[in-house]
């Protein structure tokens, strides 16, 4: 018997220490990636880190800015929402509320298989199909923010759809049987009285959506032409930070690699934020 | 019929009266073709460019500068797959035992662990990377290889087990363990013989997910696995998965490399397309077979 | 009912979008490549290579894009330039960009790009040999202190007669006085790392693999991580050897023995389109470092 119990207790201790590490993990990732990067943003300095606009590595002395990239990142994110929210916002009440039977399962089932592509994917199409596209229909080279966002926003759909229509379905059925029973039209109903009911989960799906697109790295390095410069329009190339990493960091030493890993750190400080706001939307929610 | 058709009139004198409602009603319709429109022609157009590429000597040949085959890449991809998921799927479901089955509600740790998940979840894949390449690869030393890649992504996927498994473990209804209960077994016992059996889809279903973000992980995998284009000898090698053989091709092949890169690709996107099905069936016989669909 | 009206506009939507992908699918496709009207107003797309590239190293010098100015040093590339990461992105991009001009090994280049005279000489093997053509760089496997062993003898092959036939049947530049190889009596066994320039990808390859063809106990692993990275490798000990298309600079060569196995021009390339067949170095330079932005005012 006393065997036993200790069996019992030894084994909820194991399972408390499983559900631990995920807390251990967050830990060393903050601490092994800020241990990098404070050492090199402090022999950089902050403010030149973040607000200078020339990343020049191989210079004498070399120079280390990423505002450009910083901008860049918030384009083609903002890009992205752009093209995917609206599209994204549409089809998840196409689905929730006006989807036939028969087809509901194949299209849910098309929705998660589009998340389940590989980004790389996703990036080689952009660079082969869409970076042609736009280099012959309209002006620059092709490789652009507009490219890039248009694979984000790809690539952002299935979360702003998913999450949307959950919280849609979630809405009470009465809402919109009173709605009907006032004479608006079905379509009314879902846009003036479902769709605001459900806003704090639309306002997830988003918040999820742009982070998904900020931390992308491979679709996005394949079409965005990478120059380190302040993209005066849609049509001109941009580095985003995600891109800086990627390009750079497999020869980088020394003081160009701290600066790389902070670089990361920007971008860790960008979601840590992002999961905050998240945080505050669901703890309202749930209030 | 005739029933259909004259609802369909109905319906048009409505949207005569409110053609706001019909131009609505068109752009949802728009936008979810859309949708489905470029999931076809994206995997369309890697088929179409990709099928007549895969030669039997570029799949199973040996690697070689004249025959850029993926042979190990299909390799290096069984064994990180394995050896990441060995690590992390008993971590995970052990993590989500601990959430569902002993953690007491509104418990200020449980929601510290949640919220870790949480943050876990939203950070991208090329963070892991730098994180895995300087912890594993540099601290630990084990350089660029197969151990670095697959402990960086096992981490990644954690939160997508734990999520799924907590969910289809909440699933399992409580009159179960109540009855295990009541015939005097243990906790632990209810659990491994009662709760994670009925669980079980649910949680195979979470696993084939995250093999599947495994399988198509590059940005976390080249500064953790690297990119040596050789089979892999031991653990501590570096090598290719399929996806980063996809990205090196696209990169240093040429127009040969684009051709390996499309066949690479429907090798990929089909792994991709048979591991969303099995887990949406695996899925669907949680919920009993019914959708939920409306 | 409701859900066959949706069915039906669904249907029709479904008709509209996809015709209009496929024709854009076409289109794009066959762009850039599809012969046609060079528009010469229309702004260069300038394509340039990630900072540790040899083959940027060796083109920025040779240029003179980079101002050196007592102990300063500053690279003046055009900061729009597109950044591609590899040997053969270049070409690739140039392909189907009707506008772009880039650089890029002359082993690299292929039918899809023209390949410019550079003041007057056209890029050929032959003249990257006899030194009229300018834009060339020496192709280099470096070695910490001493070598022994496996790669001493791996270096003895790359420089051997079948090593330069190798090299020669790619397109690149052989060495003079090169010797014929044996395999030492003693058979060799090992691991052999090797890291660096993305440009000599091709050719050591090949060699890797008729080397250990010769000596089958051996095991060779290359990481092509550019030549900036590969020195660094070798200097820090991570590798044996490093491989670099540019020579060493001074404070390298301090700690790194150097042996050129190949010769590679830099051949500037641009779009099949385009009319221009010539340039001189200084209008090369204007256009990489951002003066010139128009085909028609070179």
């Amino acid at each position: 018997m006393r065997k036993k119990a200790i069996l019992e207790k030894g084994s909820k201790l194991f399972f408390f220490l499983c559900a631990l590490f995920s807390i251990g993990a967050v830990l060393f990732i903050c601490y092994f990636i800020f241990a990098n990067a404070i050492p090199a943003i402090r022999q950089v300095g902050l403010w030149e880190f973040l607000s200078g606009a020339s990343w020049q590595p191989n210079n004498v002395p070399q120079e280390f800015g990423i505002f450009n990239m910083i901008v860049g990142s918030v384009y083609v994110t903002a890009g992205a929402i752009v093209i995917g929210v609206p599209i994204g916002l549409l089809g998840a009440i196409y689905l929730a509320k006006f989807c036939p039977k028969r087809i509901y399962p194949v299209l849910k089932q098309a929705v998660s298989l589009l998340a389940g592509i590989p980004s790389i994917i996703y990036g080689f199409f952009g660079m082969m199909v869409i970076v042609p596209f736009i280099l012959e229909n309209f002006e620059g080279n092709g490789n652009s923010v507009l490219a890039a966002s248009i694979v984000l926003g790809i690539m952002i759909l299935p979360t702003i759809i998913s999450i949307s229509e959950t919280s849609l379905r979630a809405v009470p059925k009465s809402y919109e049987e009173g709605a009907l029973a006032l004479g608006a039209t079905r379509e009314e109903s879902a846009f003036k009285v479902i769709l605001p009911a459900a806003k704090s989960g639309v306002v997830t799906s988003i918040v999820l959506g742009i982070g998904r697109a900020i931390g992308e790295t491979m679709a996005v390095v394949m079409v965005a032409g990478n120059s380190n410069i302040l993209p005066s329009s849609i049509f001109k190339s941009v580095r985003t930070l995600t891109a800086n990493i990627v390009l750079e960091m497999s020869y980088a030493s020394g003081l160009h690699y701290d600066a790389l890993i902070a670089t990361g750190a920007v971008l860790f400080v960008f979601i840590l934020l992002l999961n905050m706001a998240l945080g505050l939307l669901t703890s309202k929610k749930r209030a | 019929m005739k029933l259909a058709i004259k609802h369909l009139k109905d319906q048009l004198r409505i949207y005569r009266r409110k053609p706001l409602s019909l131009v609505l009603f068109l752009l949802l319709n728009l936008a979810m073709l859309l949708t489905i429109a470029s999931l076809i022609f994206v995997i369309g157009y890697i088929f179409v460019n990709g099928v007549s590429h895969l030669t039997p000597e570029l799949v199973f040949g040996k690697y070689s500068s004249d025959n850029p085959s993926m042979s190990f890449a299909i390799v290096t991809t069984v064994i990180l797959v394995i050896v990441a998921l060995l690590l992390a799927a008993p971590l995970s479901i052990f993590c989500a035992i601990y959430l569902t089955e002993y953690a007491k509600r509104g418990n200020k740790i449980v929601k510290v662990i949640r919220l870790a998940t949480e943050t876990l979840a939203g950070i991208p894949s090329i963070v892991y990377g730098l994180f895995g390449s300087i912890f594993f690869g540099t601290v630990l030393g084990w350089g660029y290889s197969i151990l670095t890649g697959a402990c960086t992504v096992a981490i990644m996927v954690l939160p997508v087990i734990i999520r799924s498994t907590e969910e289809s473990i909440l699933s399992v209804p409580d009159s179960y363990r109540e009855g295990s209960y009541g015939l005097g077994a243990s906790k632990l016992r209810t659990v491994f013989k009662i709760v994670l059996p009925s669980a079980m889809p649910g949680i195979l279903s979470a696993v084939i997910l995250s093999v599947g973000r495994i399988v198509g992980e590059t940005a976390a995998l080249i500064f953790t696995l690297g990119s040596v284009a050789k089979m892999p000898g031991s653990l501590l090698d570096s090598s290719r998965t399929l996806a980063v053989h996809m990205y090196i091709s696209t990169r240093d092949g040429g127009m040969a490399g684009r051709n390996t890169a499309f066949a690479t690709g429907v090798i990929l996107v089909s792994i991709v397309l048979v591991i969303n099905l099995l887990a949406s069936y695996l899925a669907k016989k949680v919920s009993g077979g019914k959708t939920d669909g409306e | 009912m409701k859900k066959m009206l949706s069915l039906a506009t669904m249907a029709i939507l479904a008709i509209s979008v996809l015709a209009g992908c496929g024709g854009s699918g076409d289109s794009s496709t066959g762009s850039g490549t599809a012969g046609g009207s060079f528009n010469s107003a229309k702004e260069i797309t300038v394509i340039s290579r990630e900072a540790s590239s040899g083959t940027r190293g060796a083109f920025d010098e040779l240029m003179g894009l980079i101002e050196k100015s007592g102990n300063s040093e500053v690279n003046k590339l055009f900061s729009e330039a597109v950044i591609a990461s590899s040997t053969d992105e270049v070409p690739a991009k140039v392909e189907v960009d009707k506008y772009a001009i880039g650089y890029t090994s002359i082993g690299a280049v292929n039918d899809s790009v023209k390949a410019l005279k550079v003041d007057g000489v056209e890029a050929t093997e032959e003249n990257v040999k006899n030194g009229t053509y300018k834009v060339s760089r020496p192709f280099i496997i470096a070695s910490k202190g001493e070598v022994s062993g496996i790669a001493a003898d791996f270096i003895q092959y790359a420089t051997s007669t079948q090593g330069q036939e190798i090299v020669k049947s790619l397109g690149f530049v052989t060495i003079d006085g090169a010797k014929e190889y044996t395999a030492p009596s003693t058979a060799l066994s090992g691991k052999l790392t090797l890291s660096g320039s993305t440009s000599t990808e091709k050719v050591i390859e090949k060699l890797r693999e008729e080397y250990v063809k010769l000596n089958p106990g051996v095991s060779i692993e290359v990481t092509y991580n550019g030549s900036g990275a590969g020195i660094k490798d070798a200097q820090e000990g991570k590798s044996q050897l490093a491989l670099s298309s540019r020579e060493l600079k001074d404070e390298e060569k301090a700690a790194l023995t150097p042996t050129v196995f190949a010769n590679d021009g830099i051949a500037v390339i641009v779009n099949k389109d385009n009319t221009t067949t010539e340039m001189t170095t200084d209008q090369i330079k204007k256009i990489f470092t951002g003066e010139t932005r128009t085909w028609d005012k070179v």
